[in-house]
């Protein structure tokens, strides 16, 4: 069912560069760089973890109106456990490639992993 | 259904970052109209109203009425926005999805009739005929404000932009540097991100419907969100994702849960009939399957999914 609050749950990423010139090459992440995974809750940068570099599997628990769990591994990361109503962040499993992201709306919580598919501009879900 | 969640505006030209301002208001601005909820929205006087006397409606609830009726004529009932009750008793994507007793679906189904939804374009009124019934605008909503997103931008000057909202995408214009957008469609049975394939393109919409959005798990079924119509249970047509590229939001958003419901021969049907709309398809066997004027578009990642099988050939 639509409900309020849902549309509100709004992260705008703005992507507005300075000018449209063609041949202006807008940005794009290096393909051989590390991958990065930025968690933001409340649309504030909680942590950024480069997963190239993860040596221990780490669990990072995030508090709020929900309580989340992520899992982090060498290369990738996840929402492990959630007690949020509708799971969708749990469901959404293990993000390993750029540009990939899960998100715990309940919680204000979006995982993302920096960059982007260098093919894509945007994917369909 | 639940409307989707992460707004994902990119907007290159002059006066950018204000357009994109505008978007996400007039984004919120149609969440207050259409989304259902115990506070009072157009459409929640709509269904408050039922079967006792029609409401005044603002011009938006009357377009996307409209539009949700064309398709529920065109689908022949696959897509219905009288679904409501149903909506309700499953509660998919909240914190208790329960699976009715068959006889609860029974009882709601025959409150599901598009043709129960009276609308007066002339004096801006709408009336759903019976008491009980309700409307759940899940399935167009998100669409037509991805299209009202990219009227905003182009009145403020934006001649290249790429709005994602919930995994409805819609593109205005080519990129900046005139290449294509390119789209990637989701694989349904892989995390987030990973595409099954790609399609480039420019002035359009493409929008997924599929089992892996929302769903539950009950004694080892996926009971997913969307709901036949005809049947009261989630769609079992043998697709696990359908993709529609159009030229609008809405019709996309429309279409491809229609083409869900109805699956893939008489979806193929639909979507061939219609002019300027494209899908792809796949199958609960894996298989994927496009129009007649994708063929040359999409690309289909092999390798990323091995699983799958492209059948250019039916």
């Amino acid at each position: 069912m639509l409900k309020k609050g849902d549309f509100l749950l709004v992260i705008l990423i703005l992507a507005a560069t300075v000018a449209a010139f063609a041949g202006i090459r807008y940005f794009k992440n290096d393909a051989g760089g590390h991958k990065i995974a930025v968690i933001k809750q409340d649309n504030k940068v909680i942590r950024e973890i480069d997963l190239d570099r993860v040596e221990e599997p780490e669990r990072i628990t995030l508090t709020g109106k929900y309580n989340n769990k992520i899992l982090v591994e060498k290369g990738r990361i996840r929402f492990e456990e959630s007690d949020c109503p509708d799971l969708v962040c749990v469901h959404t499993g293990w993000l390993d490639e750029r540009g990939s992201s899960a998100a715990c709306l309940p919680n204000k919580v979006v995982v993302v992993i920096q960059g982007g598919n260098n093919e894509v501009d945007a994917g369909t879900y | 259904m639940y409307m989707g969640t992460i707004i994902t505006v990119k907007a290159y030209g002059k006066n950018a970052d204000k357009a994109a301002d505008k978007v996400f208001k007039r984004i919120s601005e149609l969440e207050e109209i259409l989304t259902v909820n115990d506070t009072g929205s157009e459409i929640d006087d709509l269904n408050d109203m039922a079967g006792i006397v029609e409401v005044k409606l603002s011009s938006d609830s009357l377009y996307v009425l409209n539009k949700a009726k064309e398709y529920a004529e065109l689908s022949e009932g696959a897509f219905d926005v009288t679904i409501g009750p149903l909506v309700k008793a499953w509660n998919i994507g909240t914190d208790n999805p329960r699976v009715p007793l068959k006889d609860e679906i029974d009882e709601l189904l025959k409150l599901v009739d598009f043709r129960d939804l009276k609308i007066d374009n002339a004096n801006h009124t709408a009336y759903l005929a019976r008491r009980g019934q309700m409307v759940d605008l899940g399935g167009i909503a998100k669409g037509y404000a991805g299209d009202e997103a990219i009227k905003v931008l182009k009145e403020n000057g934006i001649e290249s932009a790429l709005v994602n909202l919930g995994g409805n995408v819609v593109v205005l214009g080519s990129k900046p540097d005139g290449n294509l957008w390119t789209v990637g469609i989701q694989n349904p049975r892989e995390a987030a991100g990973k595409y099954l394939g790609t399609i480039s393109v420019r002035d359009k919409a493409v929008v997924s419907s599929g089992d892996y959005e929302r769903y539950f798990m009950k004694d080892g079924v996926r009971y997913h969100h969307i709901l036949d119509p005809r049947t009261g249970y989630p769609a079992d047509s043998g697709l696990i994702s359908t993709t529609i590229i159009a030229d609008s939001a809405i019709d996309a958003d429309a279409l491809s849960t229609s083409v869900f419901v109805l699956g893939l021969e008489n979806g193929m049907k639909l979507v061939e009939s219609l002019d300027g709309v494209e899908a792809v398809f796949v199958t609960e066997d894996k298989k994927v399957y496009v129009t007649e004027g994708l063929k040359d578009i999409f690309i289909f990642y092999q390798e990323d999914s091995k699983d799958f099988t492209y059948v250019e050939e039916r």
